[in-house]
């Protein structure tokens, strides 16, 4: 088993060095004494003795080398020496070890945590069973635009798809007034209308009770509900059996309670078997509808028979549905697509700071080679071989890279809390982000590549040092390169350039869409959304009378839908000229809204007049429209006075009384759309339909908020009311440019950090080596100050050429972030010039403290000191 | 012309193993064993039995421990494994066969050649 024996021995060396270096010393001692005494018994004296034991013994030093070199294995006992060497190596120069550190922190741990967003939100699949197999699916229309589908459509793919294991929709997210039992205190919480096999479809299985019975989807009264884990827990207070909800006035059954963190696509707390009260129209756009890819079914296969499906639908149903084709797309796709470019350029961002930040270290390692050029030499000349030494330094490098990352991930850890937090409303699933081993995965490797680009090219470059030639001469074989300082500085500006300007997009962006023309006036707009019950029907003109008696409330409006809030109901329009079943020649959303509407947003009336309190039940029914339905329906005429009706949404014809102008109602930027009004007193009041009232106030919006919740809380104490601003969904519209912003905006500063350290380490260096230049210079006359200029001068210049190279680049990929900008060219002079003057400035600024220290240099000391 | 000492490679790591056959015993007295029965001839730096224990050691040939010695200090002895044994047994073989080849050519008169 000698094998064995020899692994063993060979572990037991890697790991006990030091201890079989000592036991070695303590044998030899014993060696020495015992071999004393034995020439003291054969007569010398003990000095004698002593000395005759050494020389019998041999040269000590070369034994003990030579025992350590037969132990353990060579390139293992090799790389430990090599370790600690390293190890002592930088705990000699703490100024240089720690603002590596710092560096490879800032690069390495801002790739991880741009990587980590980029796995949690792209790449981690959704929480479903199955959920690589799930696919959203939309209607397309001729014009080639996606739709949510129809409920009579969603129904013929169910019945004849054999794709798909289950196809099922959700509507969108609605609020709604809950009480978790009969004297809780109501909530509004957002509920969630599902049809048949919805839960079996995403592979969810309630922990509790069941899911929807096809009974329970049948129209009819007696509906039941079911819940989410956390309404279950935090409201119901995690009862069994689950009993009733109160949902407004309806006492409602549950049946159900789902899994922890179950959503889809937005949370919500209550969900309804909807199919009872399904909409019957086949060009009416109101479900999100997902499916579950049969198993052998390929994507492929099925966007194949969803297009057949379309196209005969179409054929049977002719002008009745808009569907030519189907969009069938993985659901996670649908989900996060529209975040790819932003993340993959963050990403590409946080790659940049590596890139600088490595830039940083091999100028560093190649400066402070030259300091330890001596100490490097002096071990080839006691021969070292060069490969030795080149793996020392990379052993070193190697050390510090462990080191940053170790740390950098202990960083990323903490950022990601905060990211969570800052981020989690601003885009999907970031609140579940977490470094899982994907992202160490993906650290560990960028540190090995760093650890390579940072150690191997120093390692390479000192280690051919000529040794005879520096020792004669005792300074420096050949200092690096000015072409290589250049090279390192200019990229690295040239970096931090393209950040800046990157960021400085986006923060115009984020402006310029926080200011746009809504087409109405936002500011100080406070909006209360209510859903009364049936038992608050009598209270509306006290509810009205409130909120005008707020003090510095000029004016109360009410409407059915929240500007900028998606999913209200759009149809298309006609004219009594147009048959029933024809292309529509204009599409229209529709609003509805009290007389005071148009005045308190701001909205100016172009032609007509605005609604009246005349305009009620039984007067005949009335519309404002927008120009763009005007040009369609009745070009060059005045609308004013012409009728106008839609499918579905009311069987009435309306005459037209006003045009307004055009506003975003829907969301931000995307601009404006073509919108009938119509009167809110005209329209049945269903009992839990929201209602939401605006109040235009001239101060600041918080108090007016505070009042409203009061006054409504005593008027309609079942009916909790959901307040907030105008400004504040404009703000999240820009969601994910925002979080986009923040995250250059970040990059950029610690991109221009990192740069300045570099100029002003490459300086520093630069200044150190010219030292005797620089005395003989100024004993030769030139002055203090020149000599600082020539140094200011020299970082300009390298600082120019980067600062060139990065606008063009910036110029070059900032058409990734082209689709992301709003009202800012990706070209925009201002930012480039901005941008550029910021970078060379903070270049200028890093490289004056070498300057004012070249400035101090005692001419006689520099000349006399080499 | 001194040649104490210039031994045959190999030959001292035999000497050493053979050595500690003998009994088990720490480097001074592997050391001095080998000079008193070489009768001073193999065997004037000391020092080098230690880079050869170790070599012997890596390969599992002896193994070592720390006991008491006689007088009464620590120190570490040296032990034959098997696998030393049949090593010393193979290098004494080897050894043999050597020096009956070198002696039989020393020997031999001229009408041989």
């Amino acid at each position: 088993m000698s094998w064995f024996h020899a692994a063993k021995q060979r572990l037991a060396d890697l790991f006990a060095r030091e201890r079989a270096d000592r036991e070695l010393a303590e044998e030899i001692a014993h060696h020495l004494e015992l071999e004393t005494a034995r020439h003291v018994r054969d007569g010398l004296d003990p000095a004698a003795a002593r000395a005759m034991a050494h020389v019998r013994f041999g040269n000590q030093t070369m034994i003990t080398d030579a025992a350590r070199a037969e132990r353990g294995h060579r390139l293992a006992e090799g790389s430990v020496q090599d370790l600690s060497w390293a190890a002592r190596s930088l705990r000699k120069s703490p100024g240089f070890t720690a603002l590596s550190l710092l560096t490879l922190v800032l690069g390495i741990g801002a790739c991880t945590v741009a990587f980590s967003v980029f796995n949690t939100v792209l790449l981690r699949p959704l929480p479903f069973r199955d959920a690589d197999r799930l696919v959203f699916i939309r209607e397309k229309t001729a014009k080639g635009e996606l739709r949510p589908p129809s409920f009579p459509n969603l129904v013929s793919w169910r019945e004849q798809t054999k794709s798909f294991a289950g196809v099922a929709a959700a509507q969108f997210p609605y609020p709604r007034t809950v009480s978790a039992a009969g004297d809780a205190e109501p909530v509004r919480l957002p509920s969630l209308e599902v049809t048949r096999h919805f839960f079996s479809t995403l592979g969810v299985a309630p922990v509790i009770g069941r899911e929807f019975s096809d009974a329970e989807h049948a129209p009819g009264p007696g509906r039941v509900a079911i819940v989410s884990y956390e309404f279950w827990r935090d409201r119901m207070n995690a009862r069994q059996p689950l009993g009733l909800i109160r949902l407004g006035d309806v006492p409602t059954p549950v049946v159900g309670v789902l899994p922890p963190g179950f959503k889809f696509l937005q949370p919500a707390d209550i969900y309804l078997p909807h199919e009872g009260q399904a909409g019957t129209v086949r060009s009416s756009h109101n479900y999100l509808v997902v499916a579950h890819l049969q198993s052998g079914a390929t994507l492929a296969g099925a966007r194949a028979e969803m297009s057949a499906l379309s196209r005969s639908l179409k054929t049977v149903y002719g002008t009745e549905t808009e569907a030519v084709d189907a969009d069938v797309r993985p659901l996670l796709d649908h989900m996060v697509a529209s975040y790819r470019v932003l993340l993959s350029v963050i990403f590409a961002a946080a790659s940049l700071v590596l890139l600088i930040a490595c830039t940083n270290l091999v100028s560093a390692q190649l400066a402070r080679g030259w300091h330890r050029e001596r100490e490097v030499v002096v071990r080839a000349a006691l021969g070292a071989s060069r490969g030795r030494i080149a793996r020392q330094l990379v052993i070193e490098s190697t050390l510090l890279v462990a080191l940053g990352t170790a740390l950098a991930l202990l960083v990323a850890f903490g950022a990601s809390s905060a990211i969570r937090v800052i981020g989690g409303t601003l885009v999907p699933r970031l609140s579940e982000l977490s470094l899982d081993a994907r992202v160490v995965f993906f650290s560990v490797g960028v540190a090995l590549v760093t650890a390579l680009v940072v150690g191997v090219y120093p390692a390479l470059r000192l280690a051919r040092r000529d040794a005879g030639l520096v020792l004669r001469s005792g300074r420096s074989g050949a200092s690096v390169r000015s072409s290589v300082w250049r090279g390192l500085v200019g990229f690295e500006v040239a970096l931090a350039v393209m950040l800046v300007i990157g960021s400085a997009l986006l923060i115009r962006t984020l402006r310029n869409i926080v200011s746009a023309d809504t087409g109405f006036d936002s500011r100080g707009v406070v909006t209360a959304a209510i859903t009364p019950q049936e038992s608050d029907a009598a209270k509306f003109d006290d509810v009205v009378n409130a909120l005008r008696s707020i003090p510095s409330v000029e004016g109360v409006a009410f409407t059915s839908n929240l500007p900028l809030q998606w999913g209200n109901w759009s149809g298309p329009v006609r004219r009594p000229s147009d048959p029933k079943d024809r292309n529509w020649p204009a599409m229209a959303g529709f609003r509805v809204v009290s007389p005071e509407y148009f005045t308190v947003l701001r909205q100016p009336l172009l032609r007509g007049r605005a609604f009246t309190v005349a305009d009620r039940v039984g007067a005949p029914g009335v519309a404002i429209i927008t120009p763009g339905i005007a040009e369609k329906l009745w070009p060059g005429q005045d609308p004013v006075g012409k009728t106008i009706a839609t499918n579905y949404l009311f069987n009435d014809w309306l005459t037209v009384v006003g045009v307004v102008a055009e506003a975003s109602n829907w969301s931000m930027p995307h601009g404006t759309q073509n919108e009938i009004y119509v009167p809110l007193a005209q329209r049945e009041k269903s009992v839990g339909q929201q209602l939401i009232a605006l109040l235009r106030t001239e101060g600041s919006p918080e108090p007016v908020m505070v009042a409203a919740r009061r006054r409504l809380h005593e008027i309609l104490p079942h009916s909790p009311a959901q307040i907030g601003t105008i400004d504040e969904r404009i703000a999240k519209s820009a969601a994910d440019r925002r979080f986009a912003m923040i995250a250059l905006t970040a990059f950029g500063v610690i991109a221009i950090v990192l740069a300045a350290v570099g100029i002003y380490g490459v300086m520093w260096y630069i200044v150190s080596t010219r030292t005797h230049e620089i005395g003989i210079r100024m004993a030769l006359g030139a002055t203090a100050a020149r000599v600082r200029r020539d140094v200011l001068t020299s970082a300009t210049t390298m600082a120019a050429t980067g600062v060139v190279v990065g606008m063009a680049a910036g110029a070059y990929s900032t058409k990734y972030l082209q689709s992301s900008l709003y009202g800012v060219s990706r070209l925009d002079a201002r930012v480039y010039v901005l941008g550029t003057a910021l970078t060379l400035g903070v270049a200028v600024l890093a490289a004056y403290l070498p300057a004012w220290r070249s400035s101090r240099v005692d001419p006689m000391e520099a000349i006399r000191d080499t | 012309m001194d040649r104490s000492g210039d031994l045959l490679p190999g030959t001292f790591e035999m000497l050493v193993l053979k050595a500690v056959s003998l009994g088990d015993m720490h480097g001074w007295g592997i050391a001095e064993r080998i000079e008193r029965l070489s009768g001073g001839v193999c065997g004037v730096q000391q020092g080098t039995v230690y880079p050869v224990l170790q070599r012997l050691l890596r390969r599992g040939w002896v193994v070592a421990d720390w006991r008491v010695s006689d007088n009464q200090r620590r120190a570490r002895y040296y032990r034959l494994t098997a696998a030393g044994r049949r090593q010393l047994a193979d290098e004494i073989s080897w050894w043999r066969r050597t020096i009956g080849g070198v002696d039989r050519v020393l020997g031999a008169e001229p009408r041989e050649a």
